[in-house]
């Protein structure tokens, strides 16, 4: 009897230690989770925590001085180059390690490994576009540079200090939660990271969208509804800027441009459309146009906001270096910044760097396939999968061409093997293993002029970006910039032959013919993500760049401008005016308001009397922007379907239906061709697209009202959790602003980093903020506490220090480390 | 006077020692000093209790409780009955009864134990 007392009570006690102990499915070892001494408790930070002041540290040559601001900037003075990016690596792993492993994680396909089953497909695509398989050979390929190579190690061996040392009481509270540790940081996860971003930059097709409606509609009706270049355009090199080169041959168009295969029965992509309005903006004023008489900087790049944010401040001082920016966690260096001397910012450039070719295989093996008249071999490569909660590791074979990877959905495998088995090779310039884009941003923090700046753009690759530039010798500079396929015209607009010599990219543009400009007659240099040239340029670049409303917005500003100051600047990223209204809504309320039926309608009245801005509480806006959603697709869903899953299609532009609706009044695409024995017309489709807006807007806000139907209540900016952990981001902030605006805060999208730089030949004086915090800890103070700033509009001053024994009321803090 | 021993050492242990560290501690007071099943068990739990709640409570007023309504809003967007709940409560209750009862059952196990030899 005591005997089985014990075992009973033995086992009870034992069993419940052991269930407490170990993940239950998602749930994550709740003892251990649960524990003040070691669980989620630990991850608590308070205002007055502040960093241990000494450290001893393996890894470090010399003494390091880290000095934080009120803002838990680090500003890192160190006696050489490897102890500062040793020290920044370190410190981007103490406040962001969770995030950084993330993106290496997302972009390597092994997220199904910590989050399960949920993320396989994801996975899936992310390792058939072979973004770690080039993440390698570009690390590889780059190693021969010592200076890279030296970096990268420094950085790497700082995180790795401090995730050796991290107990599982002080891991980030992310890995708590999900129930995984922390691997080794490399190189290779640096260059992952910048993968990354070229996934999201340049990461999207739209040529099967063309290609459905090529062969549905025809290349006239292609030409005229999908034009190479808008007729509203304010390109960012001014036009009229001469080219001042000779330019090298391109390859000529050959007779055949597009896949000559049957494209509709086998093309069922899961790749994501280009997306050129992920975009941003940047400018610069020159002295003439400037209160100071020196050059002012201005960048906010636009990117899905998230928490932990995507940037990072730091200041990293050197003997021959002192920078202060927005760094991206995973990599060493300042990516948008100034120095004494000058100040950089980048925005995307939407060229066409993705395209698609048709394979036709000789077989279902899929070994060989058809070029330029025989069989040619392709390579194979198994992927293995680890998935969290299946004992088993799933695989699935990638083939590759000399073009690229195949890239193929589930759905569509079934098509494969029917019959001649056909592919398609994706051709994509983040497969680039030549260039070291980190060697761009190397020599642009140790920039002093004009001439570095354009030296350090040599070293730059992709995701090609508008770098605009301002230096306190009065110069002011933009060059969109990157490797750029030297294209024939139209290249990649469609599908194209994979088995035709003369569809392969042959070539690049040479880097020093990528447009760029220096202080133009205007007066400022700026982007917004528009195309970067008008068609005087003599190389093809693509034919989809972001809508022009942001940049006809930015550039009729900055030319009225005179003595321009940061503010001037600041209220410029924050304007709320609505390019489009301006065009199109007189057009659509005398159309709409053609019988006057109109008149006594609220939603009509409230619209006749908005502002035209997309402020915070206006009504208008939130109409207005329902409004040309709704008629845009009432215009085209019925011909060009988006959500087709045979066969999508993409909408004509914006512009081009505004051009429709002013100038072809009666074009037969308004009317709906579901619609038997009925002929739609312009003004039906109005009355028809705005009376279902408003229906929308009442079902999900009630009637309307001033507040229910405010614009930032129905937009609702989210800054959601990078792991979509609930609770953890923030929900429905209160602001303005739209895709076309260029204060481009969205639902999800907005700017990410706001940044003024006030050039100066003494000491220059910069402004800037993100929506977020420099903690990535969701319990600390510091995780979102630039949030509300943010959404007012508002920029911090930026602690540019010129030593580290600089007295100033800001410091909260010092941190010494020196070796062990 | 169990319930000092067990608070003192398991504080020490678990700065080392993994969480679990509060069974073997609960078991070995429980064979060592216990007189009854029932004393044994209240002993331990309330140590661990006390414990457990007196530092959460130090670390949650430091932090002003925000990792706590973080944890509480993750928790409550998957189970769905706890929305209805006070958040700090609730998981500082969850807390409790998880080191009590792996302390409680630990030391009755270890009551027992001596039983064996007696």
């Amino acid at each position: 009897m005591k005997f089985v007392k014990f075992i009973i009570s033995l086992l009870a006690a034992a069993g419940l230690t052991y269930a407490l102990n170990r993940p239950l499915g998602p749930v994550p070892a709740l003892g251990r989770l649960f524990s003040p001494f070691e669980g989620f408790w630990q991850n608590g930070e308070s205002k007055l925590d502040l960093p241990p002041t000494n450290l001893q540290l393996e890894g470090v040559q010399d003494e390091v001085n880290v000095v934080f601001d009120d803002n838990r900037v680090p500003h890192v003075f160190a006696k050489n180059d490897h102890d500062v990016y040793f020290t920044q690596g370190y410190l981007m792993a103490r406040d962001r390690l969770w995030q950084m492993e993330f993106y290496t994680l997302a972009a390597s396909g092994r997220l199904a490994e910590v989050v399960g089953e949920r993320a396989l497909e994801l996975d899936r695509y992310s390792r058939r576009i072979g973004m770690a398989d080039a993440a390698k050979k570009v690390y590889e390929n780059g190693k021969t540079n010592k200076i890279f190579d030296e970096v990268l190690n420094a950085y790497s061996a700082g995180v790795n200090t401090y995730i050796k040392q991290l107990k599982y009481k002080n891991l980030p509270v992310e890995y708590k939660i999900i129930g995984y540790q922390p691997e080794e940081w490399s190189p290779y996860k640096t260059i992952l990271m910048m993968m990354n971003m070229r996934n999201v930059l340049n990461g999207g097709s739209d040529d099967f969208r063309m290609s459905n409606a090529l062969s549905k509609y025809g290349m006239e009706v292609v030409k005229d509804l999908f034009p190479n270049y808008p007729s509203n355009e304010s390109p960012i090199i001014p036009v009229g800027t001469k080219w001042n080169f000779t330019p090298v041959p391109v390859p000529a168009v050959p007779a055949q441009t597009t896949a000559t295969l049957s494209t509709s029965e086998s093309v069922a992509f899961d790749v994501p459309q280009h997306s050129p309005e992920i975009g941003s903006n940047n400018w610069a004023v020159s002295g003439e146009k400037s209160a100071t008489g020196l050059p002012i900087l201005a960048n906010d790049p636009h990117l899905q906001l998230t928490l932990p944010s995507i940037w990072y401040q730091m200041q990293l001082c050197t003997p021959t270096m002192n920078v202060y920016g927005a760094c991206l966690p995973g990599a060493p260096g300042v990516v948008i910044g100034f120095n004494k001397d000058v100040a950089w910012g980048v925005t995307n450039v939407g060229s066409d760097v993705m395209d698609f070719y048709q394979i036709k295989f000789k077989d279902k093996t899929k070994k060989e396939y058809w070029y330029n008249g025989a069989w040619k071999p392709t390579t194979m490569r198994i992927e293995e999968f680890v998935v969290k909660g299946r004992p088993e590791s799933l695989k699935d074979t990638v083939f590759s061409t000399h073009h690229g990877p195949i890239v193929y959905n589930i759905a569509s495998d079934k098509n494969f093997n029917q019959n001649v088995p056909v592919g398609h090779a994706m051709r994509w310039v983040a497969h680039e293993k030549e260039g070291t884009d980190l060697m761009a941003f190397y020599y642009l923090n140790r920039a002093k002029n004009y001439d570095d700046y354009r030296k350090a753009l040599t070293y730059y690759v992709a995701p090609a970006q508008n770098f605009v530039f301002a230096s306190n010798q009065n110069d002011i500079s933009i060059t969109p910039n990157g490797k750029l396929p030297l294209k024939w015209k139209e290249q990649g607009k469609f599908i194209m032959d994979g088995s035709n010599p003369a569809h392969d990219w042959q070539g690049w543009i040479p880097v020093d013919q990528n447009p760029t400009v220096k202080n133009p007659p205007r007066g400022f240099v700026s982007s917004a993500n528009q195309f970067s040239a008008d068609p005087t340029y003599p190389y093809y670049l693509g034919w989809r760049f972001a809508p022009s409303e942001r940049a006809i917005r930015i550039n009729e500003r900055l030319e009225k401008m005179q003595k321009a100051t940061v503010d001037s600047l600041r209220m410029l990223q924050n304007d709320n005016f609505n390019v489009e209204a301006r065009r199109i809504l007189p057009v659509l309320m005398k159309i709409l308001n053609a019988d006057s039926s109109e008149n006594k309608n609220p939603a009509y009245q409230t619209l006749a009397k908005w502002n035209m801005k997309n402020d915070a509480n206006e009504v208008g806006a939130t109409i207005f922007e329902r409004w040309i959603k709704e008629l845009r697709y009432t215009v085209f869903e019925d011909e060009f379907p988006m959500t087709d899953l045979k066969a999508p299609m993409a909408y004509p532009s914006r512009n081009r239906m505004w051009d429709m609706i002013v100038k072809e009044p009666t074009a037969k695409w308004f009317d709906n061709v579901s619609t038997k024995n009925k002929q739609e017309t312009l003004q039906d489709v109005v009355k028809h697209s705005f009376k279902a807006s408003i229906d929308s807007l009442t079902m999900k806000h009630g009637p309307m009202n001033p507040d229910t139907w405010a614009w930032n209540k129905v937009k609702s900016t989210d800054i959601n959790h990078l792991g979509r952990l609930p609770g953890f981001g923030r929900q429905d902030i209160t602001n303005g602003g739209g895709a076309g605006i260029v204060n481009a805060t969205t639902e999800l999208n907005g700017p990410s980093w706001r940044m003024v730089v006030q050039l100066d030949k003494g000491w220059p004086k910069a402004y800037g903020l993100y929506p977020g915090g420099q903690s990535g800890n969701p319990a600390s103070p510091f995780y979102d506490n630039m949030i509300d700033k943010w959404a007012k509009g508002e920029l911090n001053e930026l602690l540019f220090m010129k030593s580290k024994d600089e007295k100033s009321s800001r410091i909260s803090g010092t941190l010494k480390i020196s070796k062990k | 006077m169990n319930y000092i021993i067990i608070l003192i050492v398991s504080a020490v242990a678990q700065y080392f020692l993994p969480w679990w560290v509060i069974a073997p501690i609960a078991f070995a007071i429980g064979a060592w000093k216990s007189e009854t099943a029932l004393g044994a068990y209240a002993a331990a739990a309330g140590a661990i209790a006390t414990l457990w709640v007196g530092y959460a409570t130090f670390l949650n007023s430091v932090n002003e409780g925000i990792m706590v309504q973080k944890i509480g809003g993750l928790f409550t967007e998957n189970i769905k009955f706890l929305k209805n709940l006070p958040v700090t409560p609730t998981f500082f209750t969850i807390m409790t009864i998880i080191g009590s009862q792996v302390a409680g059952l630990s030391a009755t196990a270890g009551y027992h134990f001596r039983q064996l030899f007696k």
